[in-house]
C-alpha cells in the first residue's frame, strides 16, 4: 500500500531495509545536491521506460524539492 | 517524504557539488539565549549579559522562533515582557543556504551580532555569529588556496 509522506527517520530505516530512492528533480539540482543513494529521474521523463532502472521487487521512495 | 529541504534541515548528510560548500546548518551553533514571550526583560537581560551575548530569541515550546531580543529592546524597562519589545520578524535562514550567501546578506545590513538558523516551519536551529561566519568562510578560502596551491 502507498504512502504518501515519510519522515526523514522513516527514509533512514527504509533505505536501510534496501529501499530505492529517487529524486525527481531537474537534473541540474540533483547535481548541486541530493540525499545520499538517491538516482535522478527527472518528473517530466518519469514513464515506464525510464522506471525501468528500478528493481520491482524493493520498495521506492520519491522526493521533490518540499512541502507542498 | 516531505522533500530534499526537510532533510536538508534536519542537517542530514549530503552528495552533490553542495557536499564542498559550507551551509549555515553545517556551522549552526545553539549558544545563543531563548527565552519565552512571557519572561520579563529584566531576567532575560542578565541571562544574556551573564553568557556574554547581545541578542535573545524568543521560542515557543516546540521552538519556533517568534521573534528577537535586540540589544535596545533588553536594555528597556526591566518589568516588561519579552512578547512586548521583541522584533518580531527577524531574517532567517535554512539550513541549506551557504554561509556565503548568509555573510553577504549581514556585510549588506551591517549585522554584527548574530544571523538566526529556522528550518521551513519556524522550528530554531541554531544562530552564527558574524565573527564566527568570517572566520569560518577565510579558514575555507584559506583550505581551497592550498588545495590549489598543492596540485600545482
Amino acid at each position: 500500500m502507498p504512502k504518501e509522506v515519510f519522515s526523514a527517520e522513516e527514509v533512514e530505516a527504509l533505505l536501510a531495509a534496501g529501499a530505492q530512492l529517487v529524486d525527481v528533480l531537474e537534473p541540474e539540482s540533483y547535481v548541486r545536491d541530493h540525499i545520499p543513494g538517491a538516482i535522478n529521474i527527472h518528473l517530466k521523463r518519469l514513464d515506464a521506460q525510464a522506471a525501468s532502472v528500478l528493481d520491482r521487487s524493493r520498495p521506492v521512495i520519491v522526493y521533490c524539492n518540499d512541502f507542498g | 517524504m516531505p522533500g530534499k529541504q526537510a532533510w536538508f534541515d534536519e542537517n542530514r548528510p549530503r552528495e552533490g557539488k553542495s557536499a564542498e560548500e559550507v551551509w549555515v546548518g553545517d556551522v549552526a551553533g545553539q549558544a545563543v539565549p531563548a527565552c519565552g514571550l512571557q519572561d520579563r526583560i529584566g531576567a532575560v537581560r542578565d541571562r544574556v549579559r551573564a553568557a556574554g551575548q547581545q541578542v535573545c530569541v524568543v521560542l515557543n515550546e516546540e521552538r519556533i522562533l517568534l521573534g528577537m531580543l535586540r540589544q535596545k529592546a533588553l536594555e528597556g524597562d526591566r518589568e516588561r515582557i519579552a512578547g512586548e519589545v521583541m522584533d518580531p520578524g527577524p531574517k532567517t535562514f535554512r539550513p541549506s543556504a551557504t554561509l556565503e550567501q548568509m555573510l553577504a546578506w549581514m556585510r549588506e545590513h551591517d549585522v554584527q551580532t548574530v544571523a538566526l538558523v529556522t528550518t521551513s516551519l519556524g522550528r530554531f536551529c541554531g544562530a552564527i555569529s558574524r565573527a564566527d561566519a568570517e572566520a569560518t568562510l577565510a579558514h575555507d578560502h584559506a583550505h581551497d588556496h592550498d588545495h590549489v596551491d598543492s596540485a600545482r
